[in-house]
């Protein structure tokens, strides 16, 4: 186990910078989610963390030694691939050793080893098998538990639970979190689905083209997004935005003119905003903002409505059932406390990365 | 009730196409078969039975022309000569071909894909543009008429072949299978030798098969730097069928050839088995 810090890393290739300085600072056995879209750096960082791609810029320190110029295999790390990269020509047994065997640790030893995580994973029944005799959720495990066997300093995952199918997915997920609270090493795990580094971390950096946007709780982050992009990011069904401007300090008046109350005004005092409210912060009252319901869609412990205000579409989570029909005009209230302002800006567009799962 | 009678017109399908495949085989077959087999059986020929009209099929075989030319042509040390160069220009051309393609796939140099195609590219000069050249630089470096002489010069040819195939059959590699390898503690070659290597055993093993062959059949090379101590079989095959004293040889002719193939035909069942599960073994990804 060990500290990862991260000091102003850049990196380019050739001419194009594409990390522009990312420093983080994670804490023996922390569990930290890199997440962002696609192309933003996540894996070049994680890559730059075990060592298979060259830092131009800045420090990696592993403990307190600078790594730099230290190669993959003196790291101390372990890495989980989209792919796993499970060595095909061995069986899963020889795989999960290999990298004891590499260190000349004892057979008796590495026997125990593998054959102890073979048993957490499950794995005991495929340890003859070759990689292309097992189907992909045992291949994965296979790839953890090679990480695992080793016992290292710190685990890298870069996007390990993606080649899965949904369901298969989520109860990866909820098995990675219950080995981390079991093993407690330091974790760097990267993701696109907001869900998974949410669901798995204790830290999440949220990361957009090559910079960290925000990092913090999952919590932390959904309740307090810095900027459009982590609350566009964080959140699903995703959060609602209206732009528009700030009349009378608490009137929201959109492009076709129609006003909308708000229940604060901006402590910045922008004239032009995007507001940002998010589903299930929206109540149905007597009197609000008024939308016209398009879509009612229960699923028994919640509802989720789809209604249209001034020609936007605003999607919001009741807790429980509603009578509500479609063509129906209900009024939507806000706590104050639940109203997001951000300098005016188009939403960023993130669609593909939804959580489809 | 329909569900019977579609199987059934399902089945007659397959097994069409099933004997149009088999037909299609044995007649590909037969086209490329054929030419050997009348070698072949041309060699066990006396020389009357050779050019009768129509051909004959049925006659008395006889060792008499292999016997007579396995002393005239010296064969034996022929046939010794090109076993050496053909398997020291294969094995060589594999070790540096493969690693030059294993460079050429995986690692990031300045001007490497230029320096890769200027490789291909000079494969594009004739031969018999070079054989002259390469007499002249042999016969200054005393190395005329050896082995080894052979051996570099089809590795001129072999080498940028091996490369260019080895580097698509890497490059169809995860880059992942060495990076994993390299973050469980190996080096860059610790990787190559432990890992990609034993996965690319039948992409190798088939590469220098070809590779063998096309060493074993050269001729121009052969001829041009060689001269009794290293000369090869086809050289001999030449020197038969361009006699123009005697006038070409025909019985003399196919019993040389048959002698040339008999070892690749060998060699081929010999390794076939070997191939195909190696084949079947390496036929995993991801
Ligand atoms: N070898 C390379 N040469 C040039 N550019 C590269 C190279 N590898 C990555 N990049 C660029 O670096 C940026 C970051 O890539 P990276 O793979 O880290 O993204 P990512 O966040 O992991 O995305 P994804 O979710 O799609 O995996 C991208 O713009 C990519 O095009
Ligand atoms: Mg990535």
């Amino acid at each position: 186990m060990s500290t990862v810090q991260i000091r102003d890393a850049r990196k380019s290739y050739g001419a194009v910078e594409v990390l522009h300085g990312v420093s983080l600072d994670i804490e023996d056995g922390e569990f930290v989610a890199l997440v962002g879209p696609s192309g933003c750096g996540k894996s070049t960082l994680l890559r730059m963390i075990a060592g298979l791609e060259d830092i131009t810029g800045g420090d990696i320190l592993i403990g307190d030694r600078v790594v730099n110029h230290i190669a993959p295999k003196d790291r101390d790390i372990a890495m989980v691939f989209q792919n796993y990269a499970l060595y095909p020509h061995k069986n899963v047994r020889d795989n999960m050793g290999f990298a004891l065997r590499q260190r000349r640790i004892r057979k008796a030893e590495i026997e125990q080893r593998v054959n102890n995580t073979a048993q957490i994973l499950g794995l005991e029944n495929l340890l003859d098998r070759k990689p292309r005799q097992l189907s992909g959720g045992q291949r994965q495990r296979v790839a953890m538990g090679r990480a695992i066997v080793r016992d290292p300093n710190v685990f890298l995952f870069d996007e390990p639970l993606s080649n899965l199918d949904a369901k298969l997915r989520v109860q990866m997920r909820s098995e990675i979190k219950e080995l981390h609270q079991r093993l407690k090493t330091t974790t760097i795990y990267v993701t696109h689905d907001q869900i998974e580094a949410m669901t798995l971390a204790d830290r999440v950096v949220v990361m957009n083209g090559g910079v960290v946007e925000q990092e913090g709780s999952p919590l932390d982050l959904y309740d307090n997004p810095a900027s459009l992009f982590v609350a566009a990011f964080i959140g699903s069904p995703p959060m609602n935005f209206l732009e528009g401007d700030l009349v009378g300090g608490t009137n929201l008046v959109l492009a076709d003119s129609t006003a909308l109350p708000l229940p604060i005004g901006d402590p910045k005092g922008r004239s032009r905003v995007t507001v940002g409210i998010r589903p299930e912060h929206f109540t149905i009252a007597d009197s609000g903002w008024p939308a016209t319901v398009s879509v009612v869609e229960p699923t028994g412990s919640e509802t989720q409505i789809t209604a249209r205000l001034a020609g936007h579409i605003v999607r919001i989570l009741i807790r429980g059932r509603t009578a509500t029909k479609p063509g129906e005009t209900i009024h939507l209230a806000i706590a104050p406390e639940y109203v997001h302002l951000f300098d005016a800006a188009p939403v960023p567009q993130l669609a593909e990365l939804e959580d489809v799962a | 009730m329909s569900t019977p009678i579609s199987s059934t017109a399902h089945r007659t399908r397959t097994s069409t196409s099933h004997r149009l495949r088999v037909m299609g085989g044995i007649a590909v077959s037969i086209l490329f078969l054929f030419p050997i087999y009348w070698m072949v059986l041309t060699s066990f020929k006396q020389q009357v039975d050779i050019f009768t009209t129509p051909p004959k099929f049925l006659f008395i075989p006889t060792l008499e022309t292999y016997i007579e030319y396995m002393q005239r042509a010296d064969i034996t040390r022929r046939l010794v000569n090109t076993i050496i160069v053909a398997t020291g220009s294969g094995l060589l051309s594999i070790v540096v071909g493969a690693m030059a393609g294993y460079a050429l796939a995986r690692i990031r140099i300045r001007g490497a894909a230029t320096f890769g195609l200027l490789i291909l590219l000079s494969r594009g000069v004739p031969p018999i543009a070079l054989a002259v050249p390469m007499f002249l630089v042999a016969r200054k470096l005393g190395l005329t008429d050896k082995h080894i002489t052979l051996i570099l010069a089809y590795s001129t040819f072999l080498i940028p072949y091996v490369m260019w195939l080895m580097r698509s059959f890497f490059l169809s590699l995860p880059r992942e299978l060495e990076e994993s390898a390299m973050i469980d503690g190996c080096s860059r070659y610790g990787a190559l030798f432990k890992i990609i290597i034993p996965i690319s055993l039948p992409g190798l093993l088939s590469t220098l098969i070809f590779s063998m062959i096309l060493a074993w059949e050269e001729l121009l090379f052969a001829l041009v730097l060689t001269n009794r101590h290293a000369s090869t079989i086809p050289v001999a095959i030449a020197g038969i069928a361009g006699d123009t004293v005697n006038g070409a040889n025909w019985g003399a002719l196919t019993a040389v050839g048959t002698i040339t193939v008999v070892p690749v035909v060998i060699f081929a069942l010999l390794v076939q088995k070997w191939l195909i599960t190696g084949l079947a073994e390496g036929a995993t990804k991801g």
